[in-house]
């Protein structure tokens, strides 16, 4: 779940990290009200959950109360990749002699927390490592073990840092690996790290992620922050997705209908976790147009694999289906063999067309087989890779 | 639609005999039979759902149940 900025800055601002002065506004009259108590310059900034604030004019710079209202007003109204400007942040402006990029998120490789530092901050830290990589430091720390200091701290000398603000950058970096541990968070983004002429630092700005899974422990800190985590999702549902949940919802045994919709022509049936993100990039890697994305597992019933396969052959433009997941040992493959032919024979199909790829290998897979031979459908088994599968899909499928 | 892969059946004169009994329809774990009339009878529309477990062959006191795969 991710946080407004100003949600991030005052859970900053609870673990005294600094964060500029700054009141959130609603309207022009709040904004001027607040550029007055503040004391120009200010700089004013969309409230909204979306990346490219920037670019889209969600940041206006105002000298004076007057054109701190002037820009409340072209703000306030403004929609950013599909979402809505729900308040404006009105801070005041500092000066700033340097900036710095610090992050804390979760490395899934080395199945650690990773702590990030760059001495480039301001811009896009991918971009940045890829193109000067000797101005980027990163490393792992257990969240078993107490934090100590000294793992950012090595971080951040690596990057030959001057001893004051080694020690200043040090206690900020703790500080918001701390944050990260104690909340359960996924992503704790400050960027810029501003050093500002007096030698201090604060955060213009900072992206928090709540791990979703984490929601109900972290419940005391969203009531004192007036956090509801409603109305985050990103942008809202579509009518094909709704009513996908709504299969997964008609039968509580396993998992299918946690569904993405795209515009393609290849329908994706594919198991939960990273499986279904590899099976996803595979199909993009050969070319393919993903119709949808779409979890299942955990061992949906046969009636609720059929409905779900019918639900996505019924999208204008999908041409066929590709059913991949994992060697599975707690869903099925005869259960889910079942269900995909049974929806696509529902929907007035015939299974050895419609269906790409069926490669599930695992529990009761010479039952799954055997189906699948009987109404000719192509199948894979272990020995060929998820990767493998994904490309015999988007080979059989039109583009 | 009824079933594509699975085809229970019950032979009536059989699961009389066994009366009074319920055990396929209580150990059937997806819901595959139900008692009509004194008796077990098969829901058709959840026949796909068997999950081969062999409960109801095991638990028929009178061989009643006959199960079929379609495959
Ligand atoms: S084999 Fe198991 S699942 Fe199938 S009908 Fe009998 S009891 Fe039900
Ligand atoms: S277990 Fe056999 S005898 Fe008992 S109700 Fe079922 S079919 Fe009839």
């Amino acid at each position: 779940m991710r946080f407004y900025e100003h949600e991030a800055k005052s859970l900053l601002a609870k673990q005294a990290i600094p964060v500029p002065q700054s009141v959130l506004v609603s309207d022009a009259q709040e904004a001027r009200r607040a550029a007055e108590s503040l004391g120009s310059p200010v700089v004013l900034k969309a409230q909204v959950l979306s990346g490219g604030r920037m670019k889209a004019g969600g940041v206006k710079y105002a000298d004076t109360a007057d054109e701190a209202e002037a820009a409340t007003r072209e703000i306030m109204g403004l929609e950013i990749g599909g979402l809505k400007t729900v308040a404006i942040l009105v801070e005041r402006r500092v000066r700033v002699a340097q900036e710095y990029y610090l992050a804390v998120t979760y490395d899934p490789v080395a199945k650690l927390p990773v702590a990030i530092f760059s001495s480039a901050g301001g811009i896009d830290i991918e971009e940045a490592a890829e193109r000067m990589p000797e101005k980027v430091a990163r490393g792992n720390f257990s969240s078993l073990t107490p934090f100590t200091d000294y793992v950012v701290k090595e971080l951040i000398a690596s990057l030959n840092v001057p001893g004051a603000d080694l020690s200043r950058l040090t206690a900020i970096a703790s500080r918001l690996a701390q944050l990260f541990l104690r909340y359960d968070l996924t992503l704790a983004e400050i960027n810029p790290l501003a050093k500002l002429g007096d030698g201090s630092f604060v955060a213009l700005d900072a992206h928090v992620d709540l791990d979703d899974e984490a929601i109900g422990r972290q419940q005391a800190l969203l009531k004192e922050m007036g956090i509801s985590p409603e109305g985050r999702e990103g942008r809202p549902s579509t009518a094909f997705e709704l009513e996908a949940a709504a299969i997964d919802r008609s039968d509580h045994r396993g998992v299918a209908g946690r569904v993405v919709e795209f515009g393609g022509s290849l329908g994706l049936i594919i198991g939960g976790g990273g499986a279904s993100l590899t099976a996803f990039d595979a199909v993009r890697k050969y070319g393919g147009n993903p119709a949808n994305y779409c979890e299942i597992g955990g061992n949906p019933s046969v009636g609720k694999v059929a409905a779900l396969t019918k639900h996505i052959l019924s999208k204008p433009g999908t041409d066929k289906i590709a059913i991949i997941m994992n060697v599975v040992n707690n869903t099925r493959v005869d259960l889910v063999a079942r269900g995909v032919i049974k929806g696509v024979v529902e929907a007035g199909y015939d299974p050895a067309e419609k269906v790409a790829i069926f490669r599930i290998p695992g529990a009761w897979e010479e039952e799954g087989f055997r189906i699948l031979r009987k109404y000719g459908v192509e199948y894979l088994d272990r020995t060929a890779s998820i990767d493998q599968a994904a490309k015999r899909a988007v080979e059989k499928t039109a583009r | 639609m009824g079933s594509m892969f699975i085809e229970l059946k019950i032979d009536i004169d059989r699961c009389r005999a066994g009366q009074p009994c319920r055990a396929c329809i209580e150990s059937c774990p997806v819901d595959i039979f139900v008692a009509t009339d004194g008796l077990a009878a098969v829901v058709a529309d959840n026949q796909d759902e068997c999950t081969l477990c062999d409960l109801c062959l095991q638990r028929c006191p009178t061989e009643a149940v006959t199960l079929t795969k379609l495959y």
